[in-house]
């Protein structure tokens, strides 16, 4: 990773800039006309996406907060402006209060083993040379190229109660008393979708840090190594900083997994049960606007969805914010 | 106090800080309210603070 910086100031080195004299003198009638096509030309590009964003971002976000201050089904026409009380029939609603305290603890678990274990995997993949580590990566990839459907099928088969692959280890191993009711039991539940979801993404975020960490230069290494530096000091004053970007960027698409692949995980492994246990926002938002005919209330739970995920993206774009390093 | 000795105490309260943060949104979790939402959007926040403060000195 080489970052370019912009050239100090008051520098000299002028062969970009093209000479104030010049367009005046040869070519000054045809340059303003050339800069106004360029910029047709550019327009005319940037239209077609312009308008796709547009169409099916801007105005599908404007409709969710527009369409959270009525009360409708879904389905009749009669459509009724309610104000915010939408928003204050969310205070009182247990459930959307237990949704959101699941969502949090998958955000902050999740996020917290899988970056760790995606860093130390990668780590070691990369620093040390395992023999097989092309395996190992592929083996740790595969889940990302499944469907999430899928991956709750298997961790469904994982974790049934009588066949399940969990319990019969247990079994097999007499530790009989360790067995549980993985996906019935209101304490567990919740954490069997988060083992799903970090073996999910596991292999997706180890294979970005190795991308970035095979990119530091191996002298960086050498001299750290030359110094006495131990693998470990290695890791958190030249590793970690120089792969301080990526770290940023897989921060915020952890906030964005914790809310979406939640809520297809739920929704394939338990539908939000045992009574309620596993809801997380999204998909109580679809139980309330799809299955209830709430859509107004569906969609103030959109808003509240909407603005935790960007306040959480923003602190922590703000709280990681640095100078990229050269190298 | 030794330069060494302060940076070994400073990186082992933030490790105590930020899993003591995890551990709040664990427990937290297991009742429904919302006290116990804040709570957890506040160990959530502490985290951020965690973050923040060790990435203060490269900024």
């Amino acid at each position: 990773m080489t970052t370019i910086s912009a050239p100090p100031p008051g520098s000299t080195d002028r062969t970009s800039e093209p000479a104030p004299s010049a367009g005046r003198s040869r070519r000054g009638a045809r340059v303003p006309a050339r800069r106004r096509g360029d910029v047709g030309f550019v327009l005319a590009c940037l239209l077609p996406a312009l308008v796709l964003f547009a169409v099916f971002m801007v105005v599908p976000t404007v409709n969710v907060f527009r369409m959270s201050l009525y009360t409708w089904s879904g389905f009749s026409p009669d459509l009724r402006f309610v104000g915010l009380d939408n928003f204050t029939r969310l205070f009182d609603d247990e459930q959307f209060v237990r949704a959101f305290q699941n969502t949090v603890a998958l955000l902050v678990v999740v996020t917290v083993v899988t970056m760790g274990m995606g860093l130390f995997l990668a780590a070691i993949m990369t620093r040390q040379r395992l023999r097989g580590r092309n395996l190992y990566r592929f083996v740790l990839y595969i889940p990302n190229v499944l469907s999430v459907v899928v991956i709750a099928a298997i961790f469904s088969a994982v974790f049934d109660q009588e066949n399940g692959l969990l319990n019969g280890v247990l079994r097999l191993l007499s530790l009989d008393g360790l067995q549980q009711v993985w996906l019935g039991d209101q304490k567990l539940v919740l954490w069997s979708v988060a083992i799903a979801m970090v073996w999910q993404s596991l292999g997706y975020y180890m294979v970005l840090y190795m991308s970035s960490m095979a990119s530091i230069p191996e002298e960086l290494y050498e001299a750290s190594a030359l110094d006495g530096a131990s693998a470990g000091r290695q890791f958190f004053t030249i590793t970690l900083p120089l792969i301080w970007q990526n770290l940023r960027t897989t921060l915020t698409f952890f906030v964005m997994s914790a809310v979406n692949l939640s809520f297809v995980l739920v929704r394939a492994m338990t539908g939000g049960g045992p009574d309620g246990s596993s809801e997380v926002l999204l998909s109580y938002l679809y139980k309330q606007a799809y299955t209830n005919s709430s859509y107004g209330y569906g969609m103030a739970i959109g808003v509240v969805i909407f603005a935790f995920s960007f306040l959480v993206s923003l602190l922590v774009s703000r709280a990681t914010r640095r100078e990229p390093v050269q190298f | 106090m030794k330069e060494s000795t302060r940076s070994v105490l400073v990186v082992t309260a933030r490790t105590l800080v930020a899993a003591g943060c995890v551990a709040v949104v664990v427990t937290a979790r297991t009742t429904v309210g919302w006290g116990r939402l804040a709570i957890m959007l506040a160990a959530l926040a502490g985290l951020l603070a965690v973050l923040a403060s060790y990435n203060r000195r490269f900024r």
